[in-house]
């Protein structure tokens, strides 16, 4: 392995002092904003470079057509207020070559994931509700809970009294939600499981909405702490997916990512700038310490080396864009039934999986790795006739752990891992669970006839 | 109530640093050494019969890899010639004392051991290269020569392996220090656990899933005598931010360490990103990606007083040298016309004895202190290459 020797021609700039008084590099007016060390810019320049790099970025991809509508999922944070005004000003007739999308916008209220109030939920609701109305595009509020639905019934009343009433007749939700939050026993895999179901939520209300493409708000500086926190999560597989400009995981439903050339300065400078009001909502680790999650201990050592040597980001964020995760065989049963990513356990013998199994059936009698790498039980239970769907003995919940892990990808099983119990996975993941089961039961049973390995 | 240990009916000892089992002495030990068993049959790192040398630094992964080898080696019958290779750096009260941790092992694991200097390979030792070049960057300067110069010590032992002790931390913190780095190239071979298979000899990782708190509890335990001290010219830099990262990350969630290294190993690579060509160095023949290897690079440097020449940009070092020796050869005739030589850049030709200047042969007298380090440079870099080759035709006959 390479040692210390790496350290050569690894240059860094150092942070040099802030004056003022500096010109605009662009136009020679005074600056208001220095964006990186040498590139200060005045007003005027710093909203045209802005508008530049949002729209160069639709430009470049070429993925977003004349008249596509676009789910644009708003946080209230800092980027995704950026976003929706950036969206906003592309549309108007004021631009110069105007954007031609057709924007939906929807505020997740995951106010359930930590304990908020009904009245504190509604209050920031209504706060969304009437900044989408402001900006004349058709909106949607949905509650976070909704995800633990097995199919997302989602009427179109967008009005806030709806939504008042949904909260209260989804009570059984949130708690539903809390338990399986609860049921994960470090604040690292809760905020994972809260990500993958978010990303869930987004891709089944498009899907109700018919809408192909889902827009989200991801900076680079989020972007490159992300892609950080995914390999220290075992997720180095998906690092690709996760900060590509577009996102294909689910072949239905496609994330669109056009702030990824922004760092988070800039969107926070450009909404002081446009005097917009973030909405920004406490999570789940908001007052806790740095070592509380690993996604926090990352955001706070990215930023920290990017005060310190202010290419970090955009140097893990090229180092990123060089990473592909390409599908080696595409079959239908390839992927991870929590996340949607390409699954990353098909490893060789010699691996980081088969040691990490190793040790825990060395150090432990229970032996818990071994009946993964068997086949699942659902063989016997099957009748083996018909198309395999005749339910087998295993009805909805009553899978476990260990029929869940070899369907999920290295990341997941470690959230999987770390869970009490299974009884609270939402129904549409055991579903799926279930539908892949008697599809290799019914595969393994045909497998003397098939004539190719697929 | 003493907690019993996961395997056995004895109360445990400890707890695993990896998996958070609780077990007691005996289990711990069978548990590390068949994983090391394990690591070492799937990733087939050994064939019977092969002579491998084991790096040793005198660190505790040194120590206990050699300790560890050694038993599995009789246990398992793999039927390995083992050797101790180590590398004198040259660094007064550290590499020095080290040394004879390592000497002391050679007696009780009774394996022979070889030394190789950094003196007799390259004509420098650490200190010397310190009082050049200062603190900063002197690692560089460490680093690259300790590769080559375990490479040839290895020819020189005519081993067919080196096994090295880096654990599952360093290798994480590997990962994370080239995705810091931006290095792609780098960032897809740091996670193989045996790598240069194409070029010199192969070396392997046996503790590539060993976690390095086991084997500091697997030392402690087995009271196995290693040094530990950081080196007295070791600032760390920036690797130092990727280590406490690791560290967190680790006391937040155990498995991470793992986790980086199956992400490492799952990084695939786009096809159109361009990556480096692996040749051979056309000054001493060792591998490199370049025409000219590092090494060869820094010590030019080092030789003609221009320490920064492997580590900023070359061409622009070379360009002020240059611009420098023009400015002094106008110097020196202005000089020679008043009779006095003054040669502060001696080049090939006053090697030899004659002034490139003015064809004096006053030039060794003038520089004989720096001309004698030229030759003695001349002729280590002729015994690089002499191993190299020799043990490059000895390499076909295996």
């Amino acid at each position: 392995m390479c040692s210390i020797q790496e350290d050569d021609q690894f240059r860094l700039e150092s942070k040099s002092e802030l004056n003022t008084g500096r010109v605009c590099m662009k136009c020679q007016n005074l600056a208001v904003v220095v964006i990186r060390v040498n590139d200060a810019f005045c007003r005027e320049c710093f909203l045209k470079y802005c508008t530049h790099k949002f729209r160069s970025a639709f430009g470049k991809s070429k993925l977003i057509r004349d008249g596509d509508a676009v789910l644009v999922a708003v946080s209230g944070g800092q980027a995704t207020t950026a976003l929706v005004h950036l969206i906003q000003e592309g549309l108007s007739c004021r631009a110069q070559k105007k954007l031609r999308f057709n924007p939906t916008l929807v505020y997740i209220d995951e106010g359930a994931v930590i304990n908020e109030s009904r009245e504190e939920r509604l209050k920031v609701c209504s706060k969304m509700a009437a900044l989408f109305k402001a900006t004349s595009f058709p909106f949607h509020i949905i509650p976070f809970e909704k995800v633990m639905k097995e199919s997302l019934r989602y009427d179109s009343d967008s009005s806030l009294a709806g939504y008042m009433e949904s909260l209260t007749l989804e009570n059984s939700l949130a708690n539903q939600l809390r338990d399986l939050l609860d049921s994960t026993s470090s604040l690292t895999a809760k905020e994972n499981l809260q990500s993958i179901l978010r990303r869930r939520l987004l891709i089944s209300l498009a899907e109700k909405l018919s809408i192909s493409k889902v827009m989200t708000g991801e900076t680079s500086t989020h972007l490159a702490s992300q892609l950080l926190s995914s390999i220290s999560q075992g997720r180095g597989k998906h690092v690709s997916d996760e900060m590509s400009f577009s996102d294909g995981r689910n072949q239905a439903v496609m994330f669109v990512r056009p702030l990824r050339e922004f760092s988070s300065k800039e969107t926070a400078l450009y909404n002081r700038m446009m005097s917009l009001e973030p909405c920004i909502q406490p999570t789940l680790t908001t007052k806790t310490g740095l070592g509380s999650s690993i996604d926090r201990l990352t955001q706070s050592f990215v930023a920290t080396l990017q005060a310190g040597f202010p290419s970090t980001v955009s140097t893990i964020f090229r180092t990123g864009e060089k990473l592909s995760s390409e599908l080696d065989k595409n079959k239908e049963d390839d992927f991870c039934i929590m996340c949607q990513s390409v699954l990353d356990t098909d490893t060789p013998e010699s691996s980081a999986l088969s040691a990490t199994l190793f040790s825990q059936k060395l150090s432990s009698v229970a032996v818990p790795g071994e009946k993964m790498c068997k086949e699942t039980s659902g063989e016997e239970n099957c009748c083996g006739e018909g198309d395999g769907s005749c339910k087998s003995t295993n009805k909805t919940g009553s899978l476990d752990k260990e029929d869940l892990l070899p369907l999920s990808c290295y990341g997941c099983r470690l959230i999987l891992r770390e869970m009490s119990s299974t009884t609270c996975i939402p129904g549409n993941i055991i579903q799926e669970a279930e539908k892949r089961i008697r599809r290799s039961a019914m595969k393994s049973s045909i497998q003397g006839y098939l004539l190719e390995d697929e | 109530m003493p907690v019993k240990c996961g395997l056995c009916d004895k109360s445990a000892i400890l707890k695993r640093p990896k998996t958070g089992d609780a077990l007691c002495k005996e289990c711990f030990y069978f548990a590390f050494e068949e994983e090391i068993h394990k690591t070492i049959i799937d990733a087939k790192l050994f064939s019977r019969g092969e002579k491998v040398a084991i790096g040793a630094s005198g660190g505790k992964d040194s120590t206990v890899l050699a300790y560890v080898l050694k038993v599995l080696n009789e246990r398992y019958d793999y039927g390995l010639d083992l050797f101790l290779l180590s590398v004198d750096e040259g660094i007064t009260g550290y590499r020095d004392d080290s040394l004879e941790t390592v000497k002391r092992n050679q007696q009780q694991y009774s394996l022979p051991l070889k030394i190789v200097s950094y003196e007799e390979l390259y004509g420098w030792t650490m200190d010397a290269i310190v009082k050049q070049v200062g603190l900063k960057n002197n690692c560089t300067f460490c680093g690259v020569f300790r590769r080559q110069a375990l490479d040839r010590g290895a020819m020189l032992l005519n081993v067919n392996k080196i096994v090295t002790g880096h654990n599952a931390d360093d290798i994480a913190e590997t990962v994370i220090m080239n995705v810091l780095r931006g290095d792609i190239a780098r960032l897809r071979r740091c996670t193989a656990i045996t790598t240069g298979m194409e070029g010199t000899l192969p070396r392997c990782k046996p503790f590539k899933y060993t976690y390095e708190k086991e084997i500091v509890m697997y030392a402690y335990f087995k009271k196995l005598d290693y040094f530990s001290t950081e080196c007295i010219y070791s600032p760390l830099a920036f690797r130092g931010h990727a280590r406490t990262y690791i560290k967190d990350l680790e006391a937040i969630r155990p498995s991470s360490i793992i986790d980086i290294i199956h992400s490492g190993e799952s990084l695939s690579i786009k096809k159109d990103v361009k990556m480096p060509t692996q040749g051979l160095c056309t000054r001493c023949q060792y591998i490199s990606s370049h025409p000219v290897c590092k090494a060869c690079v820094l010590l030019e440097g080092l030789n003609k007083g221009l320490p920064k020449l492997g580590i900023g940009k070359p061409h622009k070092i070379r360009k002020q040298a240059a611009e420098e020796e023009s400015r002094k050869a106008t110097q020196s005739q202005i000089d020679s016309v008043e009779g006095v030589h003054n040669h502060d850049n001696p080049s090939d030709s006053n090697i030899q004895g004659a002034c490139k200047s003015c064809n004096c042969t006053k030039a060794t007298l003038v520089d004989g202190l720096e001309t004698k380090k030229m030759e003695g440079q001349i002729e280590s870099n002729k015994t690089r290459t002499s191993i190299l080759t020799n043990s490059t035709t000895k390499d076909i006959d295996f």
